[in-house]
């Protein structure tokens, strides 16, 4: 099956969820993101990377460094304050514009 | 988030940004590790999981490229790398460092100095306070004559626009500069001091903060004669009156009247006259009668001899002001008759020189500033060149780190601010160049400015934010010009193939045609640089030996205040006249004439003599004149004394004048000719009465190439600007015991005329005028000698870079030659040749474009009254142009022979096997 890219924009919103949940390190946001999108979306971690610095430095996102399961050092990212409500922002965007376009496409 | 936030997170960043750099690179690496682990756990082999997994994420290196690019301040700190790395490279490369910089420094150097003297002449402000509100009156007078003349208003003219306008703050008048005899109070030496006469408020509305002491009162310009206080300048103090403490008080006396010191103004306040003048003192317009004797500078309305500053109203529209100003003086001007009637006057903003929004001005500027912008083109196309050759060694570098993953924005961006840095170093050598040169600008300039009675010390070339600015836009305009073109060139380049058979040169034809025309420009340019830097160098050489081929040291000019401009030129040549008869009583001393002065500028009108139409220099000539500057006749006679000064219709022609004129000619003697003296189309007929010696009158580069003489009764009749014998000066040649001679000089005008002692001057021909023109050409031949030796070490590295490194690049293909069998001088041959090809396309090039140069040149050389630069060097000089053809090809033959010698000696196997 032919993977999607990720529509524009959206993809910070995903991680946002995603790590809404629990803190995750980089690789589990990956994996979490094939699972939950049933392997549709072709999320490249070299694209996921950059996202996650930058919600960092944006201060969305707070990482810690522990001890990961192979008992290594490793990057654990965590929602901010400020990263549930861009989240809740987001949220509500996105839901409006997914029933905008479901309305158009089905009002047709 | 807010700005503040993201700045902080940015300045967090930079600071911690080692810390982040090894973090990054823990957190990409564990990605891997559970990557591969979770693979392992799926029953993939280790090795395999791991290249998969370096695979999924694309690879480790880019991944963490991403994110700094990303990362908010990226840019920054990539530039911030980009400088440093460049660095390394600038001084990696020292030889190709110096040389761009050199380079550099001389293109920005030269056009650095001639914007700080165009910055200083027509840029910076009079040294007032706010000076944008100050305007300077300007008129139009029906002549269209332009220049000083519009500048000059007369009292009543003043006081009236004080009296009726309303929309300025003030309006202050400052007279011409005049000479004046000054000495101390205890001391009986007197010496000449450049005075200047103002309105009561000059230094309080112009704001000109005093150093010591005060300006002057508002009463102090009210009663004639009644204030006998002069403010000085700091120079004048230091050097006049010992920089004495207790300056306050003293007394100086000024063509012998008593004058209190009531201040002294600041150093860098080099006054505000329209002429190149500095004063040494002000003093107030009501002590015109004792400072400028026997003259009349605040009654007669068609006596000008003020400038008119204006402070402008806060509340004033500078239209509205304009228009005021124009009705008031057009308004004063219908109560008496101008002789020369004022069309308009205007409201010009107040730079240090005036008449710098004139058209022909700024015509010459940008001619100027075009032609040293070449220069700077040229080194920019050197550096240009050099970077071009130097960055195919540097091939191999920039693929490997476009192959890492490095975008091709990043690695241009990374090549434009090593030429930006380049640029940068350029640009402030080129500043501290253009210090030094503009020093030697000034001494020059005052120099010759001594010998004329100017003063360039007025002109301030000190560099402002102006200059820095102007310096910066040129280095960073520079650095995108010679860095943008191999910049786009080196990151086009295919990766695979740059990787793997880099210099494999068999691939390479289109690529060496390229290189092929490269090496041919660089060749032509090099030679078109040098032959002209040589010809030039030549030429001007000679000028130091040049003679005027006339009498100059025995010949002196006199110089005084005959009546300047804005006065009645009738009175000046009345005055001049009646010395010349006084002087005339002292034959065993003097032979005295009254003529146009050499070296004083070029008037050629058009003339038309028996079938030829052209320009001829012209001058005007009493009698006596011809003996007076030892110009001898060679046939015929020269003027007598009715015709000298009637408006006789004769004239005495210099024998290359005859001889281009009337070729066929057994003889010229009697043959007329008409000349359109005012250029109007007004022909005036001439018979030609004698023929005398070929002379530089006009200037020192060459013979005149046609010049006719007039009697100088011609001049004093005409009604133009020009005429009534303002073309008119006083000559004297002395003979016998020199000091006695001048000394009778000086006492016959007293006697004749006591108004002129304050402002006399004997200006000796030699030491004056041919001084002026020999320090110029020296000037201009130690800049032609100087650019000529940077055209030479510019073009030899140049060439020999490009050449050497295109041999360099087929050391490959010549040890596979060798490795085949190949005849070692065949290879020789092919290697020498193939190098020389493009050279000797070059050279002619070159030549072809120097051509048609020289033939532009003869065409300037055609105008009488134009310089030769080149003081009768033939253009087409066998010398100059063998030994230049004879350089560039050995540096050509060497740039290929050392590298073809290198390639030669390596061991094949050792060639083919690095292949």
């Amino acid at each position: 099956m032919e993977k999607l890219d990720v529509p524009q924009g959206t993809l910070d919103l995903m991680i946002l969820t995603i790590l809404a949940r629990e803190p995750m390190h980089g690789y589990g946001v990956a994996q979490k993101l094939a699972t939950l999108s049933h392997d549709h979306f072709q999320v490249n971690p070299g694209s996921l990377f950059p996202s996650l610095y930058r919600l960092e430095q944006d201060g969305k996102l707070k990482a810690e460094w522990r001890p990961s399961e192979n008992n290594r050092n490793a990057k654990y990212y965590r929602i901010t304050a400020a990263g549930r409500k861009q989240l809740d922002h987001h949220r509500k965007r996105w839901d409006r514009i997914t029933f905008a376009i479901t309305s158009v496409l089905e009002g047709a | 988030m807010t700005v503040f936030h993201r700045l902080a997170s940015i300045v967090r960043w930079l600071l911690h940004r080692n810390r982040d750099e090894q973090q990054l690179d823990d957190d990409v690496r564990e990605f891997i590790e559970m990557s591969v682990a979770d693979k392992v756990r799926d029953g993939v082999s280790p090795a395999q999981a791991r290249r998969l997994a370096v695979l999924e994420l694309g690879g480790i290196e880019q991944t963490k490229e991403r994110v700094r690019t990303s990362r908010h301040g990226a840019l920054l700190d990539d530039i911030g790398r980009d400088v440093r790395y460049g660095c390394r490279m600038l001084v990696k490369d020292p030889g190709f460092t110096v040389v761009a910089v050199l380079a550099l420094a001389l293109g920005i150097g030269v056009n650095t100095t001639l914007f700080s003297a165009y910055n200083a002449v027509a840029l910076k402000p009079l040294p007032v306070r706010d000076p944008s509100s100050v305007v300077r009156f300007e008129r139009w007078l029906q002549s269209r004559s332009l220049g000083n003349v519009q500048y000059a208003f007369s009292y009543p003219e003043y006081v009236y626009c004080l009296d009726h306008n309303d929309q300025f703050s003030s309006l202050v008048a400052a007279s011409w500069a005049f000479l004046s005899l000054a000495s101390p109070q205890d001391s009986a030496a007197t010496e000449h001091r450049v005075g200047q006469l103002v309105s009561a408020n000059y230094f309080a509305d112009l704001g000109v903060p005093l150093l010591v002491g005060r300006g002057f009162l508002p009463h102090e310009d009210h009663t004639i004669g009644d204030s006998p206080v002069v403010v000085i300048s700091y120079r004048f103090w230091q050097s006049g009156l010992s920089g004495d403490q207790g300056i306050l008080g003293r007394t100086i006396r000024l063509n012998g009247a008593t004058f209190t010191i009531v201040g002294v103004t600041p150093q860098d306040f080099t006054g505000t006259t329209v002429d190149v003048v500095a004063p040494d003192f002000w003093a107030p317009l009501s002590m015109q009668a004792q400072l400028v004797p026997g003259r009349d500078w605040l009654n007669r309305p068609e006596q000008r001899s003020f400038q008119i500053f204006a402070r402008l109203k806060p509340s004033a529209n500078r239209s509205a002001a304009q228009a005021q100003a124009d009705l008031l003086v057009r308004q004063f001007a219908s109560t008496y008759s101008e002789r020369d009637p004022t069309t308009a006057v205007t409201l010009q903003r107040t730079t240090y020189f005036p008449n710098t929004d004139d058209i022909r001005f700024r015509a010459l500027m940008a001619a100027v500033m075009l032609t040293v912008g070449l220069v700077l083109l040229a080194a920019c196309a050197n550096v240009g060149n050099m970077m071009l050759a130097r960055g195919a060694a540097r091939e191999r570098e920039i693929s490997t780190r476009l192959a890492l993953g490095a975008g091709r924005a990043r690695v241009l961006r990374q090549l434009l601010v090593e030429s930006m840095l380049l640029a940068l170093v350029g640009g402030c050598a080129g500043l501290a160049l253009a210090g030094w040169t503009t020093k030697l600008l000034a001494l020059t300039l005052e120099q010759n400015a001594m010998v004329i009675g100017g003063d360039f010390s007025v002109v301030n070339l000190a560099p402002d934010y102006r200059v820095l600015t102007y310096v910066l836009t040129i280095a960073i305009g520079s650095g995108v010009l010679f860095g943008l073109s191999p910049a786009l060139q080196l990151t086009r380049r295919d990766l695979t193939t740059a990787l793997k058979s880099q210099g494999a040169a068999f691939g390479y034809l289109r690529e060496s045609r390229l290189r092929n025309l490269l090496v041919g420009t660089q060749v032509a340019v090099s030679v078109l640089l040098l032959a002209t830097a040589g010809l030039l160098a030549r030429g001007l050489t000679r000028s130091q030996v040049a003679e005027p081929e006339f009498e100059t040291r025995a010949v002196f000019t006199i110089a005084a205040d005959f009546g300047g401009i804005g006065s009645d030129p009738t009175g000046a040549l009345a005055r001049k006249k009646r010395l010349l008869e006084k002087l005339r009583e002292h034959r065993e001393f003097v032979s005295v004439a009254l003529g146009t002065r050499p070296f004083s500028g070029t008037w050629t009108p058009p003339i038309i003599a028996g079938n030829t139409r052209g320009g001829t220099l012209a001058s005007y000539a009493s009698e006596g004149y011809f003996e007076t500057l030892g110009i001898p006749l060679l046939r015929g006679r020269l003027f007598t004394l009715e015709e000298a000064h009637s408006n006789a219709r004769s004239a005495v022609i210099s024998e290359s004048t005859a001889r281009r004129f009337w070729p066929d000619a057994d003889d010229v003697l009697g043959k007329s000719f008409s000349l359109d003296v005012d250029f109007r189309g007004t022909l005036e007929q001439f018979e030609v009465i004698g023929i005398v010696k070929d002379v530089r009158f006009a200037n020192l580069t060459r013979l005149d190439p046609a010049h006719v003489y007039l009697p100088a009764g011609a001049n004093e009749r005409g009604s133009r600007a020009f005429e009534n014998g303002s073309f008119l000066d006083l000559l004297v040649r002395v003979q016998g015991d020199r000091r006695r001679a001048l000394a009778a000089i000086e006492t016959t005008v007293a006697s004749s005329d006591p108004n002129l002692v304050p402002g006399l001057r004997l200006i000796n021909l030699e030491d004056g005028m041919v001084r002026v023109q020999r320090t110029l050409s020296r000037t201009c031949a130690m800049l032609t000698a100087t650019l000529a030796m940077v055209a030479l070490t510019l073009a030899g590295i140049g060439i020999y870079g490009v050449i050497a490194h295109l041999v360099t690049q087929r050391t490959r293909e010549i040890g596979v030659r060798l490795a085949l069998g190949a005849d070692t001088a065949a290879v020789w041959r092919d290697v020498i040749l193939r190098g020389l090809r493009s050279v000797v396309v070059g050279i002619l090039v070159g030549l072809a474009t120097a051509a048609g140069l020289s033939a532009l040149l003869h065409q300037t050389l055609i105008f009488p009254g134009s310089m030769d630069f080149l003081y009768g060097v033939s253009f087409y000089d066998p010398i100059t142009f063998a030994s230049l053809v004879a350089f560039v090809a050995a540096v050509a033959v060497a740039a290929s022979a050392v590298p073809a010698h290198r390639a030669m000696r390596v061991d094949p196997a050792v060639t083919l096997r690095y292949e």
